[in-house]
């Protein structure tokens, strides 16, 4: 059977199932005793059901064998012979998280380093009744020492050797006087699943059920004469001591299981709070101003504190909104299989970089451009399998969507072994359509995202379901841009093409320096800032008319701030002896820009506004400063 | 840093199984042996945090394997592989310094049990 074909089959409709019994696990915990848990009960069941009906299909043997575990407890939870109460709830919330992490890993491969072992056991410590439903069969052996009854749980393997091992861990805290049965008998398989010892040791009972448990499949560890008295304190003891540590390490293991501790906030939510931290910012950025201004010094404390304060909200904010990058990438291993199915092609599809966070909203805008990338790379980057033989390379194409951090940006690439972009194509079209000059003979990669970007550019030389129709790349290009990042394309003739998006954590928030031109102010996000440095006349050099910086051997292309701007006329109020440059750079394009001066850093709320018709292209937003006038922003990226 | 382990049966079939098994849940597999000699050559040689030893092997057996292995490093962590009715081979296995057990057909989450009991 060819078990790919229906991994992404199981791997999604598992998600599904997984995503029902979590809904129903929260339905459940919110109302436990009322007339919908049965019915959610059933849910969980049903879905548990599927997921290991078709994981023992697959021969994912640790993704049917939780489930089958958890149906068991399951089914017991329905005969009422379980009540639902908070430690049941957290039990079950964790199989869930396993089982999921299980089903990812059976298909996606390892992810993090979570077992279901730990949870397959306690679902087998509920699926039996160790209280009622059991008798203890060994019989009380007199002799020295205390008595400790063990039961094994059902269905151990090799129950003879495992009991030998428990009576050999319990021989290292002192000395087992006495096994009953025998421990002849024991090793012969000849007892039922519970056996008693007599332990003369200075340890206490706690440490001895501790050592006891953890030499594995016990199910039950009683102390005392009588086996129906209950060693109570001890009991609770030992269970709840182990637990919160065990929780805090599987915490720590992965945010999935923080995932299961949440609650769900509508987005909208967020964003306005994210708004009204905007506004704080901006009324902390004049708060202080003005503090400075009096030097009053109680004041300035109390300012400085309510400043960090806001810092920190703003911080707890911005962590809130951030979400793996999985929960939009996961939709696209679907995708990716069915549109190369749709081309003839073959295509091995990874995603890298899961993990990485990304504010919610932005990852919404950005799913939409991913897809439009990866089409792109599938209709036009990859070829067919047999023009791929022809090429010298493997028939099966490779594509990958990676995420990663790179200083305060997340850097998305979508990258094929294709065939690349062919610019000779490109730049024929371009001067068909007058974009470029007709003696232009190359392309370098800043011009080929330029005419790439343009409205309705295609190379495409017919219209396909997937892409073609122009409104690919200029699409992606301008969202990329008004989400305040920027886009790269890496593309070699035959060997593929990679699509590079740099985005902001956040959208709202970004520390900027202000640069004074003129009278006016412009904020520049930091995230693009690499260095600041005078304008001396001796760096300055001029290379084919152009104006150029020397910066230790490295040449940037100069940028004046006032000409961009048009204020080359305007006196500054205050007189500058030298101007100053800021080093900009976008991944690893550079330039300089030549202000008048830096007149200090901020954080920044940036404010989205519609661009005025005609009106000047490089900026990326609005804000207002501390000191209550409004400033633009400038977008780096549309400079270099 | 991932756990070493060092894979020992003769039969390729369950060194795959028990490698794949591992390997899913993050343990470096670092070595195999087909022979009991092996396996203590191997050892000796690659300090594995964990082996997996099966209990019939050519030319020196798993159980005389763990004896050789545990007179020189007697914390070695050793896990034996064993078939259903070998209990007494798995109880002297144990005598001579095994510290836990697994038993064929394997079983992803009992292995993996087997195994954080051992390492941990």
């Amino acid at each position: 059977m060819d078990n790919q074909q229906y991994a992404e089959l199981f791997l999604t409709e598992s998600r599904e199932n997984v995503s029902a019994v979590n809904t129903a696990l929260l339905e459940l915990e919110r109302d436990a005793t009322g007339p919908s848990a049965s019915a959610s009960v059933d849910v969980i069941f049903r879905a548990v059901h599927t997921i290991k009906g078709m994981g023992a299909t697959m021969g994912f043997a640790t993704v049917a064998e939780l489930a089958h575990e958890l149906e068991t407890v399951l089914d017991r939870i329905r005969r009422n012979e379980l009540a639902i109460d908070a430690d049941l709830m957290d039990v079950l919330f964790r199989s869930a998280d396993a089982l999921e992490l299980a089903v990812e890993a059976a298909v996606v491969g390892p992810v993090g380093e979570a077992t279901p072992a730990e949870v397959v056991t306690e679902l087998r410590g509920l699926a039996v009744d160790a209280n009622t439903a059991t008798p203890w069969t060994a019989r009380a052996p007199n002799g020295e020492g205390v008595l400790v009854r063990i039961r094994l749980a059902p269905n151990t393997p090799l129950r003879g050797v495992r009991a030998f091992l428990i009576v050999q861990a319990v021989g290292k805290l002192g000395t087992v006087s006495i096994v009953e049965p025998s421990l002849e008998q024991l090793q012969a398989d000849d007892f039922e699943d519970d056996f008693a010892i007599r332990v003369v040791s200075a340890a206490t009972h706690d440490e001895i059920e501790k050592v006891i448990r953890k030499a594995g499949d016990v199910a039950d560890v009683r102390f005392g004469e009588d086996p129906t008295e209950r060693a109570t304190p001890l009991e609770n003891t030992v269970v709840e001591a182990d637990r919160p540590a065990a929780l805090d390490a599987r915490r720590s293991g992965g945010d999935r299981r923080a995932a299961a501790r949440s609650i769900r906030i509508d987005v909208r939510r967020l964003d306005a709070l994210m708004n009204l931290v905007g506004e704080l910012v901006i009324a902390r950025g004049r708060l202080s101003q003005l503090a400075d201004e009096l030097g009053d010094p109680a004041l300035e404390e109390t300012v400085s504190q309510s400043s960090r304060l806001v810092t920190e909200i703003r911080d707890q904010i911005t962590a809130s909104r951030m979400v793996p990058v999985s929960q939009v990438f996961d939709r696209f291993p679907r995708m990716v299989r069915d549109a190369a199915r749709g081309v003839g092609k073959e295509i091995d599809f990874i995603v890298e970089g899961k993990g990485i966070e990304l504010d919610r909203s932005m990852l919404d805008e950005l799913g939409d451009s991913i897809v439009h990338l990866l089409r792109n790379a599938i209709d036009h980057g990859i070829e067919r399998p047999d023009a791929r033989l022809e090429a010298g390379k493997s028939a099966t194409g490779r594509l990958v969507l990676s995420a990663t951090r790179d200083r305060s940006a997340v850097v998305i690439k979508v990258s094929d072994d294709g065939r690349g972009i062919d610019r000779a194509k490109v730049l024929d079209r371009a001067k068909r359509d007058g974009i470029v000059d007709q003696k232009k003979t190359e392309l370098d990669e800043s011009e080929l995202v330029r005419i790439l970007a343009r409205p309705g550019f295609s190379t495409a030389d017919k219209v396909t379901g997937l892409s073609g129709r122009g409104v690919g790349v200029d699409a992606v290009y301008t969202r990329v841009r008004a989400l305040g990042g920027a886009m790269d394309i890496r593309s070699s003739p035959g060997k593929g093409t990679t699509m590079i998006l740099r985005l902001p954590l956040t959208l709202a928030i970004v520390r900027a320096a202000l640069a004074r031109v003129a009278n006016e102010t412009y904020a520049i996000p930091l995230a693009h800032v690499s260095e600041t440095i005078e304008l001396e006349p001796d760096i300055l050099r001029t290379v084919k008319g152009s104006e150029v910086l020397l910066v230790r051997d490295e040449v940037l292309p100069l940028l004046r701030l006032r000409s961009l701007v048009g204020l080359e006329a305007y006196q500054a109020s205050t007189a500058i002896d030298l101007e100053q440059v800021v080093v900009i750079d976008v991944g690893d394009r550079r330039a300089a820009l030549v202000i008048d001066e830096l007149t200090g850093q901020e954080e920044i709320v940036v404010k989205q506004y519609d661009a005025v018709r005609g009106g000047l292209p490089f900026f990326a937003g609005a804000t207002i400063l501390g000191d209550g006038t409004p400033a633009l922003i400038v977008d780096v990226s549309s400079l270099i | 840093m991932s756990q070493t382990v060092l894979i020992c049966d003769d039969a390729i079939f369950m060194r795959t199984m028990v490698g794949d098994i591992l390997s899913q849940a993050g343990f470096e597999i670092v070595g195999e042996a087909e022979t009991g000699v092996q396996a203590v050559e191997k050892y000796q040689q690659l300090k594995p945090d964990l082996v997996t030893m099966d209990i019939v092997m050519p030319d020196m057996g798993g159980i005389d394997a763990v004896r050789e292995i545990c007179k020189t490093d007697p914390n070695a962590k050793i896990l034996m592989c064993s078939a259903m009715g070998q209990q007494a081979l798995v109880v002297e296995a144990i005598q001579a310094g095994a510290k836990d057990f697994i038993v064929k057909p394997f079983q992803p989450g009992r292995v993996l049990e087997a195994v954080q009991r051992v390492l941990g």
